[in-house]
Parts: C-alpha cells; structure tokens; sequence
C-alpha cells in the first residue's frame, strides 16, 4: 500500500489501525493524495482534531495531518493581510498577528487546539461575526491540493479582488471533501483599543430579546452580543469596542437602554462560553441557521425543555441567526428532539447540523433536510474527488 | 443566426412581445460598457419572470445556442458583450421587489431592480444597501451578482457576495434552483453556491431572485478632503490611519489630471493639488469625532497643505453628496481631458502604491500617453485611465497595450487584475498572467459541474487560445514586498 509514498520520506504512524501521514509542505501533501486517489484509498484530513466529530462519521484507511504544516508565511501588517499554514493553531496565529495590534477577525471554538485549516473547513464563528463577517468575508486567498494533487492557488493577497472564481469561499465549510487546504491569505483587521463587556439578565425572553433589538439600532461602537438561557434566567452578553473616552458614554447609553434588566460586569471567560456546551461529554451539540427574528423563541424553548424531567438544554444564540445548543436527555428523547427542533426550522428555512452525536441516535442524520441544490452540490464533488477519496460520507447529502 | 425554428421556440417561450430578432433593434445590444468591443446577438429576449428565464434557456440548451445575460449593460469589462449569434437574455423588464423584512434586515428582489432602488426602498426605516459601484443610478442587482460589484466602502462594508444571503438561478443546464438560502438563512448546510456564483459572470447561469442583506444606516457620516503635494505624502496617511488601528467607510485618491477633469464636470469645489485625499468615517457620532481628529493630525503630519485648516470636512448630506459626485463621475469626465480613455481596475497591496505609480510615470513618458489615476486607497483598487485619441493611427492599440501592461504592474506588486470591474471580454488574456494553468483549470472543473456544455457566456472570463495565443506565467515568483524585505517572513 502506498509504495510511492515510502520514498517521500513522510512522517508516518499507525494510530487505532488507521495510517496517519503528517507532511511538511504542499508539494507532499499533492504527493499523498496522488497516491492516495490513485489507490482509491480514503482520506480524513485533520487539524488539531478538535472538530472530527463534526458533521457524518468517517471511516478512512489514512488521515492526512496538517500538524507540521505550520507557521505564518507573511504578515505584512502594513496591508493587514497574512498567509498562514493550514496547521498552525487559531491561537498561535492570533499570537503572531496580535504583535501588530491585528487579528483575524473571528472566534472559533478551541481556539488553543483548533487549526486554521480546520476552522475553516468547518466553517465555525463565534460572536465577532455580527461586526466583522464570517470566513468568507476574512479568506482572501487560498492553496488547495485536489484528490488527484493538483495544486490550485486562487484569490490573492489583496482584499478587492474578482479575477476568476471565488474558490476560497467553495472550501469554506466543505468539510474536506473538495481538496485540502494548506495555505491560506486572510484579511486582518485592528485589535479594538479597548473594550467593556457586560451581561444584561432577565427572567423574561421578550424583555432580553427587546434590548438585544434596541442595541442592535443604538448608535453604540457594538463589538459583539450573545443571548443564552441560564439555569434560572436569561442573559445578554454585550460587549462595547471603541477609543476609551467613547465607551464612558456608551456605557451610559447602554445603562439607560437596559434599566429594567439587571446589568452587570460580564464574567471574563464569557465570549468563550460556546465551548462549555462541549463539555458534557454525552450531550449532543448542533448548530442551528436560523433568522434574527427567531433566536429569542428558539432560546426560550430550550428553557421550557429544562423544566422537563432529565432534558438538559442550553442555547447560545448570535445575532445574525446562528445558535449553538447542547441537549442532554435520553437517546429516544433526543431523536424526538432534535427531529422536532428540525420541523420548526423547516417553517422558516432553517437547518440544524450535529457538531457532536453524544446519545443521539445513528437514525438520526446528521445533516437534516437535503438543500434544493444537492445536485449540483455532487457534480462539483465529482469535478474536483470522482473517486470520492476526500472524507467519503461527511458532508451532507452523504458527499 | 439562430434558425427560425428555434426562433419560433424562443418566441414561445418567453412571448412575441418579449423577443427581439429586427437588426436595428438588435443593434442596441451589441455592446455593455466596454464599448471598444462589439458583437450582434441572433435574439434578444427580455423575460418578464422566471420561468421565461428558465424557459428561454432551455430553449438554448436544447439547441446548443450560447446565451448571455444582460442587466443595464454598464459592465465595463465586456461581460455583457454578446457572443456571435447568441441569445443575449435582458433581465431589465424583472424589477419587482418581493419582500422587505426589516426585522430581519433583508430584502428580495428580482434581478432588473436597480442598485440605488434598494436603498431608496429602505432608507426611511434606516436602512441602506452597502455596496455602491459607481453606476449605482443605472445598474441592476442581477448585473451586480454577476459581477460582484464593490464600489467606495468595500473596505468597511464588503462586496456583493457579502451581502447575498441567497439567490433562485436557472442553471445552463435549465433547471431552476435556489443556491443559499431563499429565506435570507445564514450558513444553510452544503458548499456556498452564492459564494462561488456570484462574481461569475453569467459564466453559470442566470440570477432570477436575490435576497439581500441591508444595513443599519451610521449615526453620522463625515467625509475629509484633503490636499497633498505629493502621492506619497496621501499615501503615508493611509497608511497611518490604518496604523492607528481605525477602519475608514472610504478612503480615495484622485491625481492631478483625474482633480481637473472631475471638477470640470461637476464643480466639486476641489482644490487644486497634486494628490487629493477624501477619508470617510461613520459610526456613532462621539466615535466618528474622535477619530476625525486623529485623521485630521495625520494629515497634517504628512504635510497636507495649508494645514488643518484648508482640509474640508464635509458634514452635511448635501456637501458630502457633491464631494462623492466628483469623485464617481472621474471617468466620465475624462472626457473633458481627452477625446478617449480606457478604464483599468487593477488592485495592489496599498503599501506598493508609490512603487507602482513611479513605474506607470515611467511607462507614461516611454508610451508618450498620458495616464490618470483614482484609487480607492482602503482596499488597494486602482483604476488608471490612459488617455489617448483613436483619430490618430496606432494609437487605440498602443494605449490598449499599456493598460495590460499596467494590470501586469499590478499583478507583479503581488495584486490583481481586476477589483471591480470583471475579467469579461477585456482582461481575460491577462488571467494567465495571474493564474498558472492548474488554478486555472480548477475554476474549469467548477464551470463544468455548473455548465456541461459551455452556453453560458462562452469565451469570457477564462483565456482561450483562440483569442489569446499561448501566454503563460511561470510558478511561483517572490512575492515583491518579501523580496524587498518589507515584509515580516518567518
């Protein structure tokens, strides 16, 4: 197996029976899946593995490991641009660019563990996505190697830029089932000079949904904002980003519009929050698209499942639609769940997608409903993987 | 020609009133923006609703006849230029709004709404369209889809693609889909089909719908114009204020000759300068009025003349309005300086702009042509305009070559050929100057999967052999601020 690979001389190791090949360059990766295509093999490309759970189960025969694809190529900060390795650490990149007083504007889970190439695969966001976008408005330029290791660069290195397709935005949130991802340009943009963060609690959903509107339309400098339910209430997490005399009277301003809910410092770790509903290790986790309008009902039923008997449901919502929840119950009750969840979004055109199974049963797809275009969704897969080597059953629609 | 059968099927397809086959009439199809370059189309259609898009394609498809769609034609890059005896598919008589949801900041409209509509639609609620391509007034949202067109406050605002949530479009293949979301839904599971659509140009198939995301108009606007002696002076401010960790709404450039030729035209009020710079802030007002002020040290730092007190702050609507009047109506008013121009939308790292404006003075006295430039300073977009007169022999061509010559420049500075505008007709030969062969045929494989038989707008975009001769770039060239040791590598 794989008898051209041994000449390469490719860090390789068997890990739980599955050969793991860790490359160190993009002329290695195209070498790998050469071989790979042409031995009709199936491979699972990983970052830091904090995400492999994410979306359907894979069974390859090697993972192709972006861990010593590493390091930042260029920061020019002056043009607020960087290219990076697909495998180095959101952390470690942010680090690097943070020496400039920038970063990419954006805040995945696992940020420590979590790879620049993976978080993009996966297309994850946190709450900076209402100021500044999500990946696809962050990635301006991208190396790709397809299965059978052709090397594609597109976009570039400036922001503006429409020469040809926007290939980058085809690889956000493919899940590694178009080609993988070893270099990737991003736009960058200023750390905020300073910032206050605050947490708005209620006992009542309208009256939380109602100022999360009025700051939406206030003239206030507004860095991010997440609604969650809390074992007794309702919170609104707020976060302010502007010159220090400015935010004294944002402050002010902000008080005034929430004078009937309490209004507190908000706890430091709190913009990180979205991990802690990973953290019970048989909860099952979705991402829900939904619409602005709807967050607050959807936040306010995953409060009335935690007044039912063994339902545990904790939602975090972000403005522009996008939820993460996380369902404890038992495995029949979470399908019930989670299909229910799925009927209601239907109603609107929402989706929700499994980021981690827990109890929930394999009956259960992890997609939901097939989208309109799954067609043309597999021509493009047969374009760029005929043989299906690339994480064979990930995606939706079983890509 | 296209046979008279296939007419007749065309006609049944969308309607006698809706087809145009007479040669005068044709006429005024055989060109967009870019009007150096022209074609006649066997048929026009101007499809009143979807299914006559999706009818007429098929139509098309059936009988392997290319099609090219066509908004207000006002494409500067040749994207709408008709191929030899196609079907060109005008979508100017589809301008209905479909829906306003302000709660959800989105709007749906068909693909003949123009771009300043939609705003207008939303401006009373507090609500403004962000992208804003220059041709605003007269350019369609369909048009604008393909091309991804940007305009002034891309820096802050982003590009067409950021704002499509979703869009219905009939396939070359004829069948009708929605790519994203047709609820204005966020991240829908699968591969962003919006995201690689749009920006297309028409070489994928045709936008029937659009569902757009609006944004919440800032508190307050304020625009700076300031005047330098030098390019490299506006430059350094840019470049500054960027350091200062601000991120401006706008930042232009205009030089000399583009000063005098716009001030022409609309009487602006522009002072008279070497370089001038206009700095657009928005957002909360005590936010916009601190960081005014830093903008306006900057300034004076790096030598604006007269001080602080010649620069002009334009506050109200109205002065800003003429202020951005001059500003977009610079090519137009080219005309004023020179009986012919071509426009070029090359982009390059701003902190490569004095390198690139030196070399294009140098090509400027090697060529003996005049050359003007606009830049949209924020986001690195350069648009120079080399003058020229077509009444004297040779000269068209040689201002042609020079204009490729710049997009080449500005590929060597580690940018691009094309900002806003497109690859279209006009700069395809250049894309292999850009790309190598296997980014290139990449994009090919998406073309396929989308347009098997390759109707949609044929031999645009993509450099063809046929058109453009073997030219081809080698691999990988340092990139010049890593060679000049500008850049942190590590």
């Amino acid at each position: 197996m794989l008898a051209t690979l041994t000449d390469l001389k490719i860090d390789t190791h068997v890990h739980d029976d599955i050969t793991v090949l860790s490359p160190t360059m993009t002329e290695e990766v195209a070498a790998i899946l050469r071989s790979a295509n042409a031995e009709n093999l199936a491979v699972e490309p990983a970052g830091g593995r904090s995400k492999l759970t994410w979306g359907s189960r894979v069974t390859p025969r090697l993972q192709l490991s972006t861990a010593r694809l590493t390091g930042i190529r260029e920061h020019v900060w002056q043009d607020m641009t960087a290219t990076v390795a697909a495998g180095t650490p959101w952390s470690t990149m942010q680090r690097e660019l943070a020496r400039h007083n920038q970063r990419v504007a954006l805040d995945p889970v696992f940020p420590d563990r979590a790879t620049v190439g993976g978080v993009i695969a996966t297309n994850d966001s946190g709450v900076l996505r209402r100021r500044y976008g999500s990946l696809r408005d962050l990635v301006i330029g991208m190396t790709i190697v397809l299965a059978d290791g052709t090397i594609a660069r597109s976009g570039g290195k400036v922001v503006k830029n429409v020469a040809g397709y926007d290939l980058p935005k085809l690889l956000t949130g493919s899940f590694g089932t178009l080609g993988v991802i070893t270099e990737v340009t991003f736009r960058l943009h200023p750390l905020p000079t300073k910032t206050l963060s605050l947490t708005a609690r209620s006992a009542s959903i309208t009256q939380l949904a109602d100022l999360m509107h009025r700051i939406a339309a206030a003239p206030l400098s507004l860095e991010a904002m997440q609604l969650r339910n809390e074992d007794a209430d309702f919170a609104l997490d707020i976060q302010l980003a502007s010159e220090p005399d400015v935010l004294r009277n944002q402050e002010q301003q902000l008080r005034n519009l929430a004078q009937d809910c309490t209004l507190a410092p908000a706890d430091p770790n709190i913009w990180s929050q979205r991990e802690r509903l990973f953290a019970e290790p048989d909860a099952t986790v979705l991402k829900i698209s939904s619409l602005p309008a709807k967050l607050s009902a959807i936040v306010g039923a995953a409060a009335v499942l935690n007044t039912q008997p063994h339902v545990r449901a904790h939602c975090i919502a972000e403005p522009t639609g996008i939820l993460t929840v996380a369902f404890s119950a038992l495995p029949q009750h979470l399908a019930v769940l989670t299909e229910d969840l799925r009927a209601r979004l239907r109603a609107h055109g929402g989706s929700s997608v499994v980021l981690r199974r827990g109890l929930l049963p394999h009956s259960v797809n992890s997609w939901g409903d097939t989208p309109p275009a799954i067609e043309l969704m597999r021509a493009i897969k047969h374009e760029f993987d005929p043989n299906r080597i690339l994480n064979p059953g990930r995606f939706v629609g079983d890509i | 020609m296209i046979p008279s059968q296939v007419i007749a099927e065309l006609r049944a397809a969308v309607g006698d009133a809706n087809l145009i086959v007479d040669c005068t009439q044709l006429q005024t199809y055989e060109c967009d923006g870019l009007t150096n370059f022209r074609a006649a189309p066997g048929a026009v259609v101007l499809p009143r609703e979807a299914a006559q898009v999706q009818a007429a394609v098929q139509v098309c498809a059936t009988h392997n006849i290319p099609f090219v769609a066509r908004g207000a034609g006002t494409g500067l890059s040749g994207g709408a230029l008709p191929t030899p005896g196609c079907v060109v598919i005008g979508l100017a008589r589809m301008n209905r709004v479909l829906s306003i949801d302000l709660e959800n900041a989105l709007i749906t409209v068909e693909p003949g709404v123009t771009n300043s509509q939609v705003t207008d639609l939303v401006r009373s609620a507090g609500f403004f369209y962000a992208p804003d391509p220059s041709s605003q007034i007269v350019c369609t949202i369909g048009g604008n889809l393909a091309e991804n067109a940007g305009g002034a406050h891309c820096l802050k605002y982003g590009f067409t693609t950021t704002h499509v949530l979703g869009c219905e479009v009939v396939l070359p293949t004829g069948e009708l889909v929605w790519l994203g979301s047709a609820t204005g839904v966020p991240d829908t599971p699968g591969y962003d089909l919006p995201g690689v659509f749009i920006g297309s140009e028409g070489t994928l198939g045709v936008a029937t719908k659009a569902v757009l995301r609006i944004v919440r108009r800032p508190q307050c606007v304020q625009t700076l114009l300031a005047a330098f002696d030098s390019s490299t002076a506006a430059g350094q401010t840019v470049s500054d204020i960027i350091a200062a960790g601000m991120l401006p709404s706008a930042m232009e450039m205009m030089d000399r000759t583009s000063i005098f030729a716009a001030e022409a035209a609309v009487h602006a009020g522009y002072p008279d300068c070497e370089c001038l710079l206009l700095v657009e802030l928005d957002g909360p007002v005590d936010e916009v009025n601190t960081q005014m002020h830093r903008v306006r040290d900057l300034c004076t730092k790096n030598g604006a003349l007269g001080g602080d007190k010649a620069q002009r702050l334009a506050q109200s609507d109205a002065e800003r309005l003429l202020v951005w009047k001059g500003r977009k109506a610079a090519f137009a008013a080219m005309g004023r300086v020179s009986p012919n121009y071509i426009v070029q939308d090359g982009v390059i790292p701003r902190t490569q702009l004095p390198r690139v404006l030196d070399e294009m003075a140098h090509m400027s006295a090697e060529t003996g042509l005049r050359i003007a430039n606009v830049f949209h300073a924020g986001d690195g977009n350069l648009h120079p305009m080399v003058l020229y007169d077509a009444s004297h022999p040779g000269e068209e061509e040689r201002a042609l070559n020079l204009s490729y010559k710049i997009l080449e420049l500005c590929v060597d500075a580690g940018g691009s050929i094309t900002g806003e505008h497109g690859v279209g007709r006009e700069k395809q030969c250049v894309m292999s100057y850009m790309f190598a062969e296997p980014d290139l045929a990449t994009m090919h494989r998406v073309r396929h999967a989308f347009d098997p038989h390759n109707i949609a707008n044929p031999e645009k975009l993509f450099p063809t052999p046929r058109l453009c001769g073997e030219r081809s770039r080698g691999s990988y060239v340092p990139h010049p601020i890593e060679a000049a040791g500008l850049a942190e590598v590590f």
